[in-house]
């Protein structure tokens, strides 16, 4: 209920301002609306506030391929709202002329929550993350000068920056705030999990001994109810690393190896799993941690034993990782490509 | 609920109306007088001061490395000028990109300053922390400038790239940044200048810098030594040298 007055409120101050500046109401749907079970999101847009033409121009640009330099993917080509915003289960996403890149593509869930973006966490704002895949030769491979360039002479962006941002001149700052606001809005919080927690449904035995399992062997890294702590753990995959993960950022020994925790929330729906998408089924990733991890000098302590569970426990896990499948999330016609 | 939200919407509603009537505000009464200052940047080479221009073949006066610069580009930001009577204005949003290849780049000048007698100014080197911090900028710290890493956010605050038969693969570049911790490159430093610098309503005083890109590899050494495009104790050594060598040469 408090929350109801919140919502009140904010459309109530948007009126009040409207006077004395240039502000206009441009709707009374509240297009970022963070879940009452979540904590206060990381993300607020404070330089420009969240609007529904801002967010609407997010999405017409996550979902377009004038970001790649040669026109033939979007950010939407391998973050599918079918698969919770990862890729078609690909281990390595394609980027221009078929170029594979080095990293699993990550799920796009509840970012305005996340402090650090990318496996290991070098981009530091939301804003900003976008820079990369765009630039990357192995991605879109589009030069930030060259994306004003084509948005500029586009028969369209132009008025839909005018009508966004009140200007009709396109600069990358503008892009990336609609880009993040749009991506703010992509909010996981109705899975059945959420239903149970709320009273409003019951779970099966299965699904309860999954969670039990989970909230004494999981839940300490993928914590609810983001199912993520946002740190960095090296989780025994590897004695050797090809890829140093959080080192290669931090420039710190001790951190080789060490990768984001991922969110928990549609797991389901997201594989392959791991940094580099090793894994293709939940099977393999449980049983990996039960059987699988390897003490390389780096390893997480709480792994330093595995996560030891037999064949009914593993199971029952499994049907609790599948109650954190949102089907509203990934059904939402606000988040479709149009 | 709903029975006491209604006089509040009411309420709101009501002096939101009322608000919208008069909106005139009185212009700000004040006696106070603003002028203009300019602060030029003008690039020299070695201890003899040569010219140094983009493109032209430089011998490094200590390690003999034969350098032709394509690429010269660094921040500074922050600037605050210090009044004789001890108080400082501070330009706001205070960020410029100072680009070799770009003359314009290299005379900024600073608007709206309190006219009065000031005794120095205040720089910072490169790009403040909460900048790098903040997500997407515009202006000056506009990514298109090609001065912010992707892979690990952070603006390079000094970017310097050419050739050099000494570079084993014959090219140098320098991408040097980070801010944070003990290889954080920002410094601000304090300039005093050699007598009162008056700012008038009427004359445009002109701040002029002096910057050394040879003091870059001065304890860094040859280029033989390779190029970097991180943060690091290299990042670090090589800001210090050149934002140390960096000075007021005069005041037109």
């Amino acid at each position: 209920m408090t929350f109801k007055i919140w919502k009140v409120t904010l459309f109530l101050s948007a009126f009040l301002f409207s006077c004395s500046q240039d502000m206009e109401i441009t709707s009374e749907k509240v297009v970022f609306d963070p879940p009452e079970s979540f904590p206060e999101p990381f993300y607020t847009s404070e330089k420009f506030p969240f609007s529904k033409e801002r967010v609407q121009l997010g999405k017409k640009l996550f979902y377009d391929p004038i970001l790649s330099v040669d026109n033939s993917i979007s950010c939407g080509s391998c973050h599918a709202q079918s698969h919770a915003f990862s890729d078609h289960n690909t281990a390595l996403s394609a980027g221009v002329n078929n170029l594979i890149g080095t990293r699993n593509s990550p799920a796009i869930i509840n970012l305005a929550w996340q402090p650090y973006f990318m496996h290991d966490g070098g981009v530091n704002h939301i804003e900003v993350f976008p820079l990369a895949p765009i630039t990357n030769p192995v991605e879109m491979n589009l030069s930030i000068a060259e994306m004003i360039n084509k948005l500029n002479a586009n028969s369209s962006y132009p008025l839909d920056f005018q009508v966004a941002f009140g200007t009709d001149s396109i600069s990358s700052d503008l892009v990336f705030i609609a880009i993040a606001q749009f991506q703010s809005t992509l909010i996981s919080a109705n899975s059945k999990y959420d239903k149970y927690i709320k009273g409003e449904i019951s779970f099966s035995s299965k699904e309860k001994s999954g969670l039990d399992l989970f909230e004494s062997n999981c839940s300490s890294c993928h914590t609810p109810p983001l199912f993520t702590d946002y740190s960095f753990v090296n989780n025994g995959l590897d004695y050797t690393f090809s890829d140093a993960g959080r080192a290669l950022v931090s420039q710190v020994t001790s951190d080789s190896g060490k990768f984001k925790v991922p969110t928990l929330r549609n797991i389901a729906l997201t594989n392959p799993y791991m940094h580099d998408g090793r894994f293709m089924s939940l099977d393999e990733v449980i049983n990996h941690y039960s059987e699988g991890v390897k003490e390389n000098g780096y390893l997480d302590s709480r792994l330093s034993k595995g996560i030891v569970l037999n064949d009914q426990e593993q199971s029952d896990l499994i049907a609790f990782l599948q109650t954190l499948t949102d089907y509203e999330f990934i059904s939402n016609p606000d988040f479709a490509e149009e | 609920m709903k029975n006491i939200l209604k006089p509040i919407i009411a309420a709101v509603l009501i002096f939101g109306l009322s608000s919208c009537e008069k909106e005139a505000d009185s212009p700000i009464e004040t006696t106070e007088t603003h002028g203009d200052v300019n602060i030029d940047f003008n690039y020299v080479w070695g201890m003899g001061m040569e010219d140094f221009t983009l493109n032209d073949t430089l011998i490094h006066p200590m390690n003999g490395d034969t350098l032709v610069f394509s690429t010269f580009k660094h921040y500074i930001s922050n600037i605050k000028l210090i009044k004789d009577d001890g108080t400082s204005w501070a330009q706001s949003d205070s960020y410029h990109f100072l680009d070799a290849s770009d003359a314009n780049s290299l005379s900024i000048n600073i608007s709206n300053v309190p006219t009065g007698n000031y005794t120095g100014i205040e720089v910072t080197f490169g790009v403040d922390s909460t900048r790098n911090i903040s997500g997407a900028q515009s202006g000056a710290l506009d990514v298109i400038n090609g001065m912010f890493w992707n892979w690990n956010s952070g603006y390079i605050m000094l970017k310097a790239e050419g050739s050099s038969p000494q570079s084993t693969d014959g090219s140098f570049a320098y991408h040097i940044g980070g801010f944070t911790g003990e290889n954080n490159v920002v410094s601000t430093r304090d300039f005093t200048f050699s007598s009162d610098l008056v700012i008038s309503e009427t004359e445009t005083r002109t701040i002029n810098f002096k910057a050394n890109p040879a003091k870059l590899f001065h304890t860094f050494g040859s280029v033989e030594n390779g190029s970097f495009h991180m943060p690091g104790a290299n990042a670090k050594i090589m800001a210090d040298d050149f934002n140390g060598w960096t000075n007021i040469s005069s005041i037109d």
